[in-house]
């Protein structure tokens, strides 16, 4: 398949992959506390609702990085589905993320600052073991190009199971998840409101929503990565990781920030880089 | 399909209950009777909810503050008073410390009865609320689609009733402003206003308010002139003024808060300046915390030239402006 025709059903079917994945996830959530749960369709619509309502601002500009992030999220999928460099969306990545807390921090509300302050730490849990998930594909396909490493013969989860669960545990934190779900929680009413979506409303808001769909769908297609050589198998384990984030998120009650940090960084050096000092010696002992 | 129907977001505000219609109130997220399969979702945030449930009688702690969450959602919202001290002031009622219901500081759309009301009274009202949200957002939605179509004519006394409920929605964002509901346009009863439709301002009388002898010898100018901003037959914006002695005297200004910022507020005041084309000079005031009302006066021409206290609070600023002659007007000096 060309990268072009890769990157339009990307654009066109990941939204609406990641609405059906989002309205799947409340779903199963709702049968988890034995509730019967919305719709699967709920998500769609919530941003069309929140399409024709109002759109409350402090400033006006704090939609403006909205939008921005909502584009570099698009940008990153893009790329990888693209079959692009690795590192180079993991920057792209980075990037988006940033506008959302620059958005956040320009509405200059306590509750959105304390999100986006979170979000930044957050960001320093996770980047590392990101960083160490493009560096072991790397050491085993010897390519930092999606495509590439997509078409590498051999189940790249054979020789990167640590790093494999090490992205698990940043996945957590990516989808914002309990026990991750610091910086934007759905249910931290008293602590922080809503945390960084807090003074976004209407359709602000619906875009954040989207934002998470296509990232949701993006992070899934890495999952998909070190499964690659065996399609089927890739998409049923990306779903699989799917239900298993669905069920920590209930297990789990919300962690300090502190210890989020700490053992983000933990699961980095032990599996991360682990997995990579082994990989190293097995293939210059 | 516009997804209002199916994605009712709450926030709920506990005004002084005594937890029984807040336990109720939670009691509906439980698996028995779980609203969420209705989309129902339990915000902690103004911002982002449809509907303001309110429990308890208010008092005086708790009124800036659903005025404040009140302020904060966007529109179109619904306002639902769970239980009977919401809807009434209930057995507190008479206490020296609560002003009544819900609806004694903003506008409400549903009543749940009941003390304390049963998950499934509050979940009909939830229920009510979401056809209240969705006829809301059709009407603003054909007003906005209709907003060119804009009408302004002289208002009869019975557009009372929806002049005074403009007047509440729209004042409320004062009432924020300054952190107090002493605003008379908030206090203003039925009958006052459709009284000042035939009312008769007096000579010492420089605000609205005072009482005037009928007089039936007087012209149709002389009395209380309204005007209203019509889209699709619904009012959304007021003005009334009244000449007196070569002046004429202005007086709440109304737009509902959806429609600002589009011009109407401007139209609004020039359509009552054409009004009284005989008086010399236009008057008006509003609070001195109002910067945006000073803003937009300021560039119709008004200039202040005198303060007076109100409240402690509050602050009258008075404005006057010079009508200029009807001949320099057609020629568009400026």
């Amino acid at each position: 398949m060309s990268p072009w025709i890769r990157l339009l059903i990307y654009l066109v079917g990941a939204p609406v992959l990641g609405g059906l994945l989002a309205g799947w996830d409340r779903r199963i959530s709702a049968r988890m506390q034995s509730r019967r749960g919305p719709p699967i369709l709920q998500p769609f619509y919530d941003v069309l609702k929140l399409w024709h309502k109002e759109n409350l601002v402090v400033r006006r500009s704090q939609n403006f990085y909205i939008f921005f992030f909502f584009l570099l999220v698009i940008f990153t999928g893009a790329l990888f589905f693209a079959g692009s460099d690795l590192l180079l969306v993991i920057f792209a990545l980075t990037l988006a993320a940033i506008f959302f807390v620059l958005g956040a921090c320009k509405a200059s509300s306590p509750y959105s600052f304390v999100g986006a302050q979170r979000e930044l730490i957050q960001m320093m849990a996770y980047e590392p073991m990101i960083l160490l998930t493009a560096i072991g594909m790397y050491m085993v396909t010897k390519s930092f190009y999606v495509h590439e490493i997509a078409s590498h013969p051999t189940l790249l989860v054979l020789a990167l199971p640590g790093i494999f669960l090490g992205f698990l545990y940043t996945l957590e934190i990516k989808f914002r998840k309990s026990p991750f779900d610091l910086s934007d929680s759905h249910h931290a009413h008293q602590e922080l409101v809503r945390g960084m979506t807090t003074e976004f409303s209407g359709r602000a808001l619906a875009l954040i929503e989207i934002a998470h769909w296509y990232e949701n769908v993006f992070l899934l297609g890495w999952v998909y990565l070190f499964f690659a050589s065996s399609p089927l198998l890739g998409v049923a384990v990306s779903l699989l990781v799917f239900v298993f984030v669905i069920l920590v998120d209930n297990v789990f009650a919300r962690l300090k920030w502190q210890t989020a940090l700490q053992s983000a960084w933990l699961v980095a050096a032990v599996l991360g880089f682990g997995n990579i000092l082994v990989l190293a010696w097995l293939r210059h002992p | 399909m516009n997804g209002i129907k199916q994605s009712p977001w709450l926030i709920h505000y506990d005004a002084s209950s005594c937890n029984g219609c807040d336990i109720e109130v939670l009691a509906c997220l439980t698996p028995i009777y779980d609203v969420e399969r209705l989309g129902v979702v339990n915000t902690g945030n103004p911002k982002h909810a449809d509907i303001f449930l309110v429990t308890g009688a208010v008092n005086e702690q708790s009124q800036a503050v659903i005025r404040n969450i009140y302020h904060q959602l966007p529109e179109p919202k619904v306002v639902v008073a769970v239980g009977i001290c919401a809807a009434s002031g209930g057995i507190f009622r008479e206490c020296y410390n609560i002003s009544g219901g819900v609806d004694s500081v903003i506008p409400v759309d549903v009543y749940v009865p009941g003390c304390a009301a049963r998950p499934e009274a509050i979940i009909d009202g939830v229920v009510k609320a979401i056809g209240v949200l969705e006829h809301k957002h059709r009407e603003m939605k054909e007003i906005a689609n209709s907003l060119d179509k804009i009408l302004f004519h002289r208002a009869e006394k019975s557009d009372a009733p929806e002049i005074l409920a403009l007047q509440k929605i729209a004042y409320q964002s004062e009432a924020e402003l300054y952190g107090d509901d002493s605003l008379p346009a908030l206090h203003q009863t039925l009958e006052d206003l459709e009284s000042d439709f035939e009312r008769m301002p007096q000579r010492e009388a420089t605000v609205l308010g005072a009482r005037g002898a009928q007089d039936s010898s007087a012209t149709d100018l002389d009395r209380i002139i309204f005007v209203k901003a019509v889209v699709n037959g619904k009012i959304i914006g007021s003005i009334r003024g009244y000449a007196m002695d070569g002046s004429a005297y202005l007086s709440r200004l109304n737009v509902h808060p959806y429609f600002r910022g589009r011009g109407i507020g401007r139209r609004l005041l020039e359509e009552i300046e054409q009004v009284f084309p005989h008086v010399n000079r236009f008057e008006i005031k509003t609070g001195h915390r109002s910067k945006r009302n000073l803003f937009q006066l300021a560039k119709r021409g008004f200039e202040a030239f005198k303060t007076e206290p109100f409240t402690p609070i509050i602050t009258w600023v008075y404005l006057q402006k010079d009508q200029r002659p009807a001949a320099a007007k057609k020629k568009g000096v400026k």
